[in-house]
């Protein structure tokens, strides 16, 4: 599917024929079941940049079209002690596969360049293979971590106890399905829902049931044992009991295939699995986050799924997370020095997904996988002492083998020197006027067209994007209706 | 509602003990059943606060002293107490990279753990470890920092919303509250505050910020709101301090005080159940005074431990104590909690009577690994809380990764043989002469005080277990491999059991 940066929030026609054919037309359990299109043979991986990453410094304006880089350097210091300007020469400005995939803002025609951390992310953009989409955020931005967290885990500001792909999971899987894995140790809100199973798992190769060796005979009898117990527990109608028996259970079955899945990887993809600690490895505590082994978990877990393995108990997760954090900048964030907070970790992510993405694409499964990297909000646009405070609306990047690379969105206007179009706070505004050329992204736009063209689901019915997302309601210039926005993977 | 003279079956004494301290030790069960509710709870609290400080060299050992004292410990309710006040003022040693900080902040929350509440913010205002952890020490009057006014509303005090789903306060009130905290700072050596006027901002200096007013739009001070600095004297170290007076003078969209209704509601989810009805809240911060409605000396507003024991003494605390229905386990209804990872591991090592061993805090058995390491494999690192929110409670607790480190560390205590206190020793826990499967199965429950929480069902698994599906009838324990093979493992089964993972 061709796309323009015009074609950008064009809307779809598949609302219209909903309402023609009228709501029992979606009731049909044949239809229903006909409609609920899932992932397929494809794989959604989500990276969370936990603390509120600061957009401004990790896509920032390279020349001063529209005044742009002047209205950075008076929000950003240059000074030697504390200051986080990022020089143009310091910037990485990628050379784009075409005119039409430059990382340039459409809006105000400024040339744009990356963190100069993000070499691995540059990288994959000349390849085509990122999606910078800016400015996304939603109305009346909350400023604190935790409630902004969970209106974008949960794809709403109104406290739906659901994650956004948790609800879409819940409608798609059973209840002794696995369909998704977080790799860290609890389930992250994004997939959280009771109906299927989620696994937590930090690393494979420790993902095993402990059983006491004392006589390996006994050993099938204490298996017998907590499975029947398991079952008991889930019998239950008190929830967390039950919750308790479901995920004992699935974990004990789990624990007996996913972690061949480890084994299998680490034989036959040495170079590839020991590329990823060799990035981690690069930096010192307390900036090494270990993002590059997180997502050699996942890079395991979708070489066995993609190969149908285990045999005969094969491993079926398709929607992977991973977390990792110290983007909470308000001191010492650090500008355009290696040593810099927000350069190491930014620099362990880019060049992560970089070689995850190599080593799916010599898997032959790159055009399978697309990820995403969001936080839950951006910084403040002028900085304090060292760091930044709490701010509003910032880039999300998609990345995989479908994606159609090149800037999305437009790039907040940061451009008052007077801060009279930026809000009480002094954060961009946000806004969803269609004729504001500043118009913002709303973050349900981005997993809209993720749900829409990736996951294949359909808008509207029972199972469709609009049970997931639920609209805002209000005024449309300003809060969220329908997914509207197309990033047309290939 | 509040019943002090009602008298506590076993199974309410079990309850009281299970979420005042950690595990329920039969005899200590048996010393409160009969006694009043009144009675028990106030033995309970009658506690000084000890002067008790994590010792050792390194946050490691820091966190070895703690564990080691909450399984030794005669003040159980302090430790638990303590435990909460660590989630509530969420600081971590990643950031704050200094353990005898956090060391002291331990002893700090020790100190106020049942006390007087608003006096207990005041200090935290100034707490070194907070100082460092929220940017205090880096709030200048030119670009003040917004890090702790922000949290010290959403997580310590206020909540970003009240019970009718109001907010309580806006961005205006966490900027103004910034300022109040400028000129922060510590003595490195010494670890004490102090205030540096110089980094401070007076309203002279920044008139374009205005007067430091609070809460125009929230809070029951409408529409004029509240200045914590009307006068130039009034300006300087005392402002935080005049910032909490007006904190706890906030009132939410129903007319009730914010901060105990915030306070009262998080204490319940710990030490109860959690989403407690607003009656339950109302109730006994009214019976205790809490929020000092009331003009009493004998009932001073803000005691923790008066709001406590309203708590301890209320129905709704009971309702969780309720017996499993021997057929179906539990419906619905019924109230349930997940224990905390330091619950499960303390209240283990106590009701199996073991110590850990040596410097490193080792559970002697399976993998050999360190309390710290079984701690922060269930998601419970102390003095490193993930973030400024603490720990994720009830079934974020228990995902497929903490799950198998609860199921470890059960398998790795019973695979501690051995005759020293670090040691497994059944032989102490039960009686070796029973030979019927199922006396052997109450015995073990009866350990862990479970034995009330599991269904029939649930009995006859275990017991299949130790007869292996029926092929023997009666077991010897005395003898050494039948002990060390069944008796053993029965134990861990019991340990793995949902019953066990919650309260």
């Amino acid at each position: 599917m061709a796309l323009t940066r015009r074609e950008f929030l064009t809307r779809t026609g598949l609302a219209t024929a909903a309402s023609f054919l009228g709501p029992s037309f979606f009731r049909h359990p044949f239809v229903t079941q006909a409609m609920a299109e899932t992932i397929g043979d494809r794989y959604f991986v989500l990276i969370f940049l936990d603390g509120g990453n600061d957009g401004l410094n990790t896509v920032a304006p390279y020349d001063n079209a529209s005044g742009m880089r002047d209205a950075y350097n008076t929000a950003r210091s240059a000074s030697s002690a504390g200051g986080i300007n990022l020089a143009p020469a310091s910037l990485l400005v990628p050379t784009p596969l075409t005119p039409a995939q430059a990382l340039k803002d459409a809006n105000t025609g400024a040339q744009l360049g990356l963190h100069p951390g993000l070499t691995g992310l540059k990288n994959l953009f000349e390849l085509g293979k990122v999606a910078v989409i800016q400015g996304c955020g939603y109305p009346d931005y909350s400023l604190s971590h935790e409630v902004s967290r969970l209106t974008w885990q949960t794809g709403s500001a109104l406290n739906l106890g659901t994650g956004w792909l948790g609800r879409h999971m819940a409608l798609n899987y059973g209840s002794t399905d696995v369909s998704a894995v977080c790799i860290e140790d609890a389930v992250h809100t994004e997939f959280k829902q009771t109906a299927t199973n989620v696994l937590a798992i930090s690393r494979l190769q420790y993902f095993s049931f402990p059983y006491d060796d004392y006589d390996d005979a006994d050993i099938a009898f204490k298996r017998q044992a907590f499975a029947d117990l398991s079952t008991a527990a889930a019998g239950q109608a008190q929830p967390t009991l039950h919750y308790t028996g479901v995920s004992g259970g699935t974990t004990l079955t789990a624990s007996e295939s996913y972690r061949q899945l480890d084994g299998l990887y680490t034989g036959a993809r040495q170079t590839w699995d020991s590329g990823y600690e060799d990035l981690d490895n690069k930096f010192a505590q307390p900036h090494t986050n270990y993002v590059a082994r997180d997502l050699r978990e996942v890079a395991k877990i979708i070489y066995g799924v993609s190969q149908g393995q285990p045999m005969g108990n094969p491993a079926q997760a398709r929607f992977f997370e991973i977390s990792t954090g110290g983007y909470d900048t308000h001191s010492n964030q650090g500008g355009a020095s290696p040593t810099g907070q927000h350069w190491e970790i930014l620099q362990g992510v880019g060049d992560a997904i970089e070689w995850f993405y190599q080593d799916l694409a010599n898997m032959g499964v790159a055009n399978k996988v697309c990820v995403m990297v969001y936080s839950e909000f951006s910084r403040r646009i002028a900085q304090n002492d060292s760091g930044t405070d709490h701010g509003s609306q910032g880039p999300v990047f998609v990345i995989g083998g479908s994606v159609q690379g090149g800037c999305y969105g437009n790039h907040p206007n940061i451009m008052d020197p007077n801060l009279y179009l930026q809000d009480a706070e002094g954060n961009t505004q946000y806004s969803q006027a269609a004729g504001d050329a500043f118009r913002s992204t709303d973050f349900r736009d981005v997993y809209g067209t993720i749900l829409k063209h990736w996951i294949n689901m359909p808008v509207t019915g029972p199972s469709g994007i609009n049970a997931i997302l639920p609209a805002d309601g209000g005024d449309p210039t300003m809060w969220w209706t329908l997914p509207n926005f197309d990033l047309g993977f290939v | 509602m509040g019943n002090p003279s009602a008298t506590l079956s076993a199974n309410e004494a079990r309850h009281l003990l299970r979420r005042t301290g950690f595990g329920a030790p039969r005899t200590t069960v048996t010393q409160l059943t009969g006694r009043t509710r009144g009675a028990a709870v106030d033995g309970i609290l009658s506690f000084k606060p000890t002067k008790f400080k994590p010792r050792g060299s390194g946050t490691d050992a820091r966190l070895y002293s703690w564990v080691r004292y909450m399984i030794s410990s005669k003040f159980q309710l302090q430790e638990k107490l303590v435990l909460f006040w660590h989630d509530h003022f969420a600081n971590s040693d990643a950031k704050v990279a200094n353990d005898r900080f956090m060391a002291n902040q331990n002893a700090t929350f020790r100190k106020f753990c049942k006390g007087n509440f608003k006096d207990f913010v005041k200090t935290m205002n100034t707490d070194v470890a907070m100082l460092e952890f929220l940017d205090t020490v880096r709030n200048f009057k030119d670009v003040p920092n917004e890090n702790y006014a922000r949290e010290l509303q959403e997580l310590f005090t206020l909540g970003v919303k009240d019970f009718n789903g109001n907010a309580n306060y806006d961005q205006a009130d966490i900027v103004q509250i910034a300022r109040a905290f400028t000129g922060w700072n510590y003595d490195y050596r010494k670890a004490k505050p102090y205030f540096d006027d110089y980094y401070h901002d007076y309203t002279a200096d920044f008139s374009e910020r205005g007067p430091k007013v609070i809460y125009k739009n929230h809070g029951g001070f409408q529409p004029t709101g509240r200045n914590y600095a009307p006068t130039a004297d009034d300006e300087g170290a005392q402002e935080i301090n005049a910032v909490i007076d007006i904190i706890f003078d906030h009132k939410d969209t129903s007319g009730k005080s914010t901060v105990a209704r915030f306070i009262t509601q998080k204490l319940i989810s710990y030490f109860a159940h959690p989403a407690p009805s607003a009656a339950f809240v109302d109730t006994v911060i009214a019976e205790s005074n809490f929020d000092g409605a009331v003009v009493d000396p004998l009932k001073p507003a803000w005691n923790i431990g008066a709001l406590l024991r309203a708590i301890f003494v209320n129905d709704e605390f009971y309702a969780t104590a309720a017996a499993a229905d021997p057929s179906t386990g539990f419906d619905a209804s019924t109230p349930k909690s997940v224990k905390w990872p330091t619950d499960f591991v303390v209240s283990t090592m106590r009701l199996l009577r073991m110590r850990l061993q040596g410097r490193y805090a080792i559970v002697n058995g399976g993998d050999y690994r360190s309390v710290h390491d079984h701690l922060e494999n269930m998601g419970q690192h102390l003095f490193e809380p993930p973030s400024v929110f603490g720990w994720d409670w009830e079934t974020a607790w228990l995902s497929s990764s903490t799950l198998l480190a609860r199921y470890g560390f059960a398998r790795d205590l019973i695979n501690a043989r051995g005759t020293s206190t670090s040691r497994f020793r059944p032989q102490i826990l039960v009686d070796l002469n029973l030979t019927d499967p199922a006396d052997i199965v109450t015995a073990v429950t009866d350990v862990f005080g479970i034995t009330d929480q599991l269904s029939d069902g649930e009995k006859a698994i275990l017991a299949d277990y130790l007869t292996n599906n029926g092929a023997v009838s009666s077991l010897d324990l005395h003898d050494y491999d039948t002990r060390n093979l069944k008796l053993h493992g029965l134990f861990a089964l019991v340990m793995q059991t949902a019953a066990y993972q919650v309260h």
